[in-house]
């Protein structure tokens, strides 16, 4: 992996961080306010939930370099 | 009856708001990968000034629109230049102190003459 696609790899990871920290903050805010009468809980819950999923796309995102891909194996 | 049913409708009501967030923001590529989420990210941002520009309408706020003035500073050169600044001082230190000891010396003897 050369550095420059590192580069863009490590800025998509910090973009979808933050889409999907904002998105969390969003539908927590959602659902506290619907069901859980505006209690903080949910909003923490669904913010780190999507910190979480962006955690994880990151780190499947990095080493995809690392593993055998389906479509060569089938090669 | 319709006491009955106004919390029913409430409950409902609710769900379809939530279910409909949780649609949206899947639907978006919000909750995907990050290639998903950057496409989003750029579909947004291509939307923000028309819209910005049909709500100035709306109000009636007719004037020009401030635009960004483009900053020609960039973070990264700043920050990789102070990094080569800090390493050459650092690398260049022991000689410098060593000059800067042995003029001060000079000094002193001479002062002592």
């Amino acid at each position: 992996m050369s550095e420059k696609e590192l580069g863009k790899k490590w800025d998509r990871c910090l973009a979808d961080g933050v889409t999907k920290l904002g998105t969390g903050l969003g539908l927590g805010i959602v659902f506290s306010v619907l069901f859980f009468k505006r209690r903080t809980w949910p909003i923490m819950l669904f913010s780190g939930a999507g910190l979480g999923m962006a955690y994880s796309n990151c780190q499947n995102d990095l080493r995809s370099q690392y593993l055998l891909h389906r479509k060569k194996k089938e090669q | 009856m319709a006491a009955r049913i106004w919390p029913l409708v409430k409950l409902a009501t609710k769900v379809t708001i939530a279910g409909g967030a949780v649609y949206v923001a899947f639907d978006s590529g919000l909750l995907g990968s990050s290639e998903q989420g950057s496409e989003a990210l750029e579909k947004a941002k291509a939307a923000v000034p028309p819209a910005l520009e049909e709500w100035m309408k709306y109000f009636g706020l007719e004037a020009q629109r401030p635009t960004i003035p483009r900053i020609e500073f960039s973070p990264v050169n700043s920050w990789n230049a102070g990094v080569r600044w800090t390493i050459s001082s650092l690398s260049d230190a022991p000689t410098r102190v060593s000059e800067y000891t042995s003029q001060g010396l000079e000094y002193i003897k001479d002062l002592v003459k």
